[in-house]
């Protein structure tokens, strides 16, 4: 997520895990899996043994929506990253899931070639948050703007984020943006 | 702690509030993630539920195995009150559900009402059962029932139970003593930071295979011996030794890996000749808990994992469901709350094509695998 100093839509909604909080318990996964059928989050063990979900961070500048050759992945009226399913349908590129530096894109191996969080937007509409951040028994999930994660992005969250991303983005340095190379 | 824009925690977090009363009640038992999974899901669609749970406070082992430090308590509990002020859903604490011929198991002291099965699917429309795994393994070895030596539940429980009723429940003393924890799992490592955490002067880990097949992990391993603990790996017990009935030390042996077994993590295979013993005040073979539901023969809860049964998680007692544990054995929590609520999906639909005589209509559903509750 790393919030940088470049950040100009603060007030745009995001999900954040406080991985210092996280548990590795699988129930925001399961929550997801049930209201959507194909969960939009997913859990990873890194070698040393902590799991952790991993999830979409809908970028302020998202390099799956550049990278996406048919057009299917747009950015909100808020800012979530929404995938359109038609278009991706089938699409043998998952140039998504390889530009995305968090691994929060996932492969279904069905015809909707690829799930990704859309921060329920359909539950919203009616009011609710979404089903993993209600279902999380550690509170360490939190529907928040990109100011507010600021606020939660503790040291302790800091080290224990880093070791997660260190086990989904093995590289020493993070990657930088295509656009600005 | 601070809980800045957290969320509240909702077990019907399926729909958008309180349904109309369909008319219908279902009798939860064991309020673990599960159970309450399940009765937050069939409260959004208007059931009336009872929960019934052994223990004086909803949550199972979010509340009363795992430590508070991972899981805080207040979170659960508002999650529950949600669910009784809102939904309407009774709750009934200490009220065992009983089968005449079981053994008693860890946490049966709170229990205060006990009720038949039979009972309750008579005055229910349908039952879920969601009891949990909480009949200890065995190390089968020698000295196993020595004083000073327990399961890795018997050792936790009381942590946790002692703070609601100091009558009837008091933490194991393990103040300046030598505790040796056997397994590597969830369980174990708890025991050992519990043990740590306690006063003991020394703890020890015991692990039969080394800590990268460990399944608690190799980190949580250094954390262990970050904050003072003893790993040791590659050994295994072969007995415990006491004198005057209370236990003074374990044999173990030496072990090496071996050929990868059917989970495709190495064996540990024992090397015959190279003994040890070591010294210990207490210990805590913490190898696994196995589910022991009640009735377990009569819900022919081996045919429901072979899903030989026509309706998913429907046991062979008709409208009687399992989910969680007490039918995967040992999982996690958020496996728990999946097949909770697959569970109570599959209890709705049944009541609901009942009602109407369209049982026909049932769409094969394919059952949550083996490779799902990994
Ligand atoms: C020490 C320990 C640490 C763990 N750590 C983790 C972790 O970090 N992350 C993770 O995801 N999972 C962890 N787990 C596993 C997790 O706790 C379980 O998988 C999960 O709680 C199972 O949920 P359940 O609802 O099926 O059963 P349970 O949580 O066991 O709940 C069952 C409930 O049924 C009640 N009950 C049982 N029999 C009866 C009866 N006859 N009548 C009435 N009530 C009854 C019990 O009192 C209990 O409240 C841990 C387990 C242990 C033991």
């Amino acid at each position: 997520m790393a919030p940088d100093e470049t950040m100009t839509n603060v007030d745009e909604t995001i999900l954040f895990i406080d991985y210092s909080r996280c548990i590795g318990c699988e129930s925001c996964e399961s929550a997801c899996r049930f209201i959507h059928g194909q969960a939009r989050i997913n859990m990873t063990r890194t070698v040393g043994g902590i799991m952790a979900p991993v999830y979409c961070r809908h970028c302020e500048a998202a390099a799956c929506i550049k990278a996406c050759p048919r057009g299917a992945l747009q950015k909100g009226a808020d800012g979530a990253v929404l995938l359109n399913p038609v278009l991706c349908a089938g699409c043998e590129t998952k140039s998504c899931i390889l530009a995305c530096p968090f691994g929060g894109i996932f492969c279904t191996g069905l015809e909707d070639a690829v799930a990704k969080c859309d921060l329920c937007q359909r539950r919203r509409s009616v009011g609710m948050a979404p089903a993993c951040v209600e279902m999380c028994p550690c509170g360490a999930m939190h529907l928040v703007t990109r100011r507010e994660a600021l606020a939660l992005a503790t040291p302790e969250y800091e080290a224990a984020h880093r070791k997660v991303m260190e086990h989904v983005r093995p590289v020493l340095a993070p990657l930088k943006r295509r656009d600005q190379e | 702690m601070p809980e800045p824009s957290a969320t509240p925690m909702n077990f019907a977090f399926a729909g958008p509030g309180p349904a109309r009363a369909n008319g219908r009640s279902v009798a939860v038992i064991g309020a673990g993630p599960s159970g309450l999974a399940a009765a937050g899901f069939l409260a959004c669609l208007g059931y009336r539920v009872d929960v019934y749970d052994k223990l004086p406070k909803p949550g199972g082992l979010m509340v009363f195995g795992i430590p508070a430090e991972r899981i805080p308590a207040g979170r659960i509990a508002q999650g529950v009150e949600t669910l009784a002020n809102h939904y309407g859903v009774s709750f009934h604490p200490c009220t065992k559900v009983c089968d005449r011929r079981q053994v008693d198991d860890t946490g049966d002291e709170f229990s205060t009402r006990c009720i038949d099965l039979d009972e309750l699917v008579r005055g229910h429309d349908a039952v879920m059962l969601a009891t949990g795994s909480w009949k200890p393994r065995r190390l089968n070895v020698p000295g196993e029932d020595l004083r000073g030596v327990y399961t890795g539940l018997a050792f936790l429980f009381p942590i946790r139970a002692a703070q609601y009723d100091r009558s009837r429940m008091s933490e194991i003393n393990v103040a300046g003593k030598n505790v040796v924890v056997i397994g590597a799992g969830f369980s174990a490592i708890d025991v050992a930071h519990g043990a740590l955490g306690q006063g003991a002067a020394r703890v020890s880990m015991l692990y039969r295979r080394t800590r990268r097949e460990a399944p608690c992990g190799s980190h949580e391993i250094e954390l262990f011996e970050a904050a003072g603990g003893q790993w040791l790996e590659l050994v295994t017990p072969v007995s415990i030794l006491g004198e005057h009935g209370q236990v003074e030390g374990i044999e173990c042996i030496q072990c090496h890996l071996g050929e990868p077994d059917e989970d495709g993590r190495r064996r540990a295979v024992p090397d015959s000749c190279a003994k040890m013993v070591l010294p210990a005040d207490i210990v805590v073979g913490a190898i696994g808990e196995t589910a022991s539901p009640p009735f377990a023969e009569r819900l022919g809860l081996e045919s429901v994992r072979k899903n030989e049964i026509h309706w998913l998680q429907m046991t062979q007692m008709e409208g009687v469901f399992v989910a969680g544990d007490a039918l995967s054995g040992p999982s996690k929590i958020g496996k728990a709350v999946y097949s909770g609520l697959r569970a109570a999906q599959s209890l709705s639909r049944w009541l609901t094509l009942k009602g109407i005589n369209r049982e026909f209509e049932y769409r094969e559903e394919p059952p949550i695998t083996r490779e799902d509750l990994r």
